[in-house]
């Protein structure tokens, strides 16, 4: 008998030292792509592809963005990693493990975030997160500092033992985000995370999720409609349009294809200018009083602009500048169904320019 | 390791429901309201004019059971709505992303819904003792008559489960539910004995679970005979298992 309890303690230390491990060995298995996903296609009844043969991978350690129109297939897509959906055709592997196969295992490395709320309002912050350990199976001894810490990061201790029909969206959204932490997922999935949340909510709910990347070595998938969001959180971007991926850089890649940023000089009086430095920018638009000119990097090339105004002795009344941001790129990948005349500015006239200049 | 896991969502997924009930106890009270109904003007009513035979038990002793089985069976068949429910709320998508397995959810829930039997099993339990009405209050015959309780609901909740999933809404399997429980509840034994019954009617009511159910928890509950007990069970058990495996394949499709 005490042999067994002896073997019994034995056993449950070797586990807790391995999941110690495991911990510290978190954010990184040498080798292994976090999300592979190679000719990947769902086909729903009445033959609708809502995602359409898609090829793409996330690195271990990177915010991974999926952007998009609504009904572009990014929903699809997580659902499919998140085993909530079977995949049509194609691979899907989650850290090497494929999903069709193993989906249970894919199930315990990921944390998600659906995009409505799912957290059960019926129940305090505390029990929902208690329910989701224990069907994570969590170790039974670290799962209530689990709770804590969780609840500690996404700031909420203090309303822990309130029920959560109570709660603000943005509070629901931050506990339903520490209900992913509690398993210490490898990848989490975040469907349009920010979503219906006041500015304020959102820039924590993008903090966390900064930190997370940053101090345990998550590697993030997100999608969402938001530009900014894409632009300020991720390092990679897809842009699915259709059940296709339209295209896939940095967000740095990105703004270039759309070309750079514009300047747009006010004149105090009509005046022609015939030459103008190449190194700085190219006019793109000229009608007297307004030059418009197109910089790789607007701010550097303010002062530049601003002097050769002054060495050719032509008042100028105003300089603004319109910096080349993701609703470019989003606006030129992504086919609207709807409305597509409507994006009609300075921004388009850009975008014609580069596309005729290439 | 994979049957202690399994269990272990089992009893998560019922505890979850439980810890409901406990901030908002409303349902169970409301849910002993048409019993209770049943047995004061039904049965009190039939039980004064002596029209049914109902051999050496007054008719408030033979309705009791058929009362007690009439309402699990209410909040077992109707439990797809709550799962339908839950669905719309998120939780569904919820609980099938965590790695338990799928059955585990499904059977969790079926346990769930024998929570609430219990607790109607116990109203009724109440009411009888309230009432006057003569039962056995048994040690061995109360545990019998939750353990039928218990799997039944779980029989018909998981079958509940495995028509909403291709129901898919609520009021899809409010229609559903209703179509199902009157014929099982007046087909059977629960409000008057089959004999009085036409011939055709006899035929409908042998091939109906419920009177299995009722005869079960009566010859517990009036005579302490348990010959008919373990077929009872093991018919319950049978066809618990076929519903749960099946809802458990079956329940991604409310997601869909």
């Amino acid at each position: 008998m005490q042999g067994l309890i002896l073997l019994y303690y034995t056993c449950n230390y070797i586990t807790s030292v391995c999941l110690m491990n495991f911990d510290l060995g978190n954010s990184k298995v040498s080798g292994v792509t976090a999300i592979e996903a190679d000719n990947l296609t769902k086909i729903y009844r009445d033959n609708i592809r809502a995602v359409d043969g898609i090829s793409f991978s996330v690195k271990q350690g990177e915010i991974f963005g999926l952007l998009g129109p609504n009904g572009a297939g990014k929903t699809t897509t997580i659902k499919m990693m998140i085993t909530l959906t079977r995949v049509t055709s194609g691979q899907l592997r989650i850290l090497g493990v494929d999903v069709a196969k193993s989906p249970q295992e894919v199930r315990e490395m990921l944390g998600y975030v659906p995009q409505s709320i799912s957290v059960d309002v019926d129940l305090t912050a505390y029990e929902n997160l208690l329910i989701f350990a224990k069907l994570s199976y969590v170790n039974k001894k670290e799962r209530n500092e689990r709770i804590r810490s969780a609840l500690e990061y996404m700031d909420l201790s203090g309303r822990a033992n309130d029920l959560v029909k109570r709660y603000s969206g943005g509070m629901m959204r931050r506990l339903e985000i520490a209900q992913a932490l509690v398993n210490r997922p490898r990848i989490l999935l975040l469907d349009e995370p920010s979503i219906g949340l006041d500015p304020s909510s959102r820039k924590q709910v993008w903090k966390s999720i900064k930190q997370l990347n940053q101090e345990f070595g998550t590697t993030i998938l997100i999608t969402t409609h938001d530009m900014s969001e894409a632009d300020e959180l991720c390092d990679r971007i897809a842009i699915m349009s259709e059940g296709k991926i339209a295209i896939l850089g940095t967000p740095t890649e990105l703004k270039k294809d759309v070309g750079g940023d514009v300047i747009t000089v006010n004149l105090g009086s009509p005046c022609n200018i015939v030459s103008f430095p190449k190194e700085v920018g190219r006019i793109i638009n000229n009608n007297e009083k307004s030059i418009q000119i197109l910089t790789t990097n607007g701010e550097e090339a303010i002062p530049l602009i601003a002097d050769f105004f002054r060495s050719h002795e032509i008042k100028v009344e105003s300089i603004s500048i319109n910096k080349a941001n993701l609703d470019d790129v989003f606006m030129k990948y992504a086919k609207r169904r709807l409305g597509d005349t409507v994006y009609k500015s300075i921004r388009s006239t850009r975008r014609d320019f580069t596309r005729h200049s290439r | 390791m994979s049957v202690t896991r399994f269990i272990k969502s089992s009893v998560t997924v019922a505890e979850m429901e439980a810890r409901k009930i406990r901030h908002d106890s409303t349902e169970l009270w409301t849910r002993a309201i048409q019993p209770a109904l049943w047995l004061l003007i039904f049965g009190e009513t039939f039980n004064a004019i002596r029209t049914m035979p109902t051999g050496n038990f007054s008719y408030m002793q033979f309705i009791t059971p058929g009362i007690l089985a009439q309402s699990v069976l209410f909040i077992s068949i109707f439990y797809g709505i709550t799962v339908v429910w839950e669905r719309d709320v998120g939780i569904i998508t919820k609980l099938l992303s965590t790695p338990s397995p799928r059955s585990s959810i499904v059977l969790g829930k079926s346990l769930a819904a024998s929570l609430r039997g219990v607790f109607q099993a116990i109203m009724i339990f109440a009411l009888a003792l309230l009432l006057g009405v003569k039962i056995r209050f048994d040690l061995p015959d109360i545990l019998g008559v939750f353990a039928v309780v218990v799997l039944f609901a779980m029989c018909f909740s998981s079958l509940s489960m495995l028509l909403a999933s291709y129901m898919k809404t609520r009021d899809r399997m409010m229609g559903i539910g209703q179509a199902l429980t009157m014929p099982l509840f007046f087909a059977s034994n629960a409000i008057y004995p089959i004999s009085i019954m036409p011939t055709w009617l006899q035929y409908v009511s042998i091939a109906n679970p419920l009177s299995y159910v009722v005869d079960a928890i009566r010859s517990m509950l009036l005579e302490g005979t348990y010959q008919n007990l373990p077929v009872d069970i093991l018919a319950l058990l049978v066809f618990t298992t076929i519903f749960v495996t099946l809802a458990s394949r079956t329940i991604k499709k409310l997601l869909e």
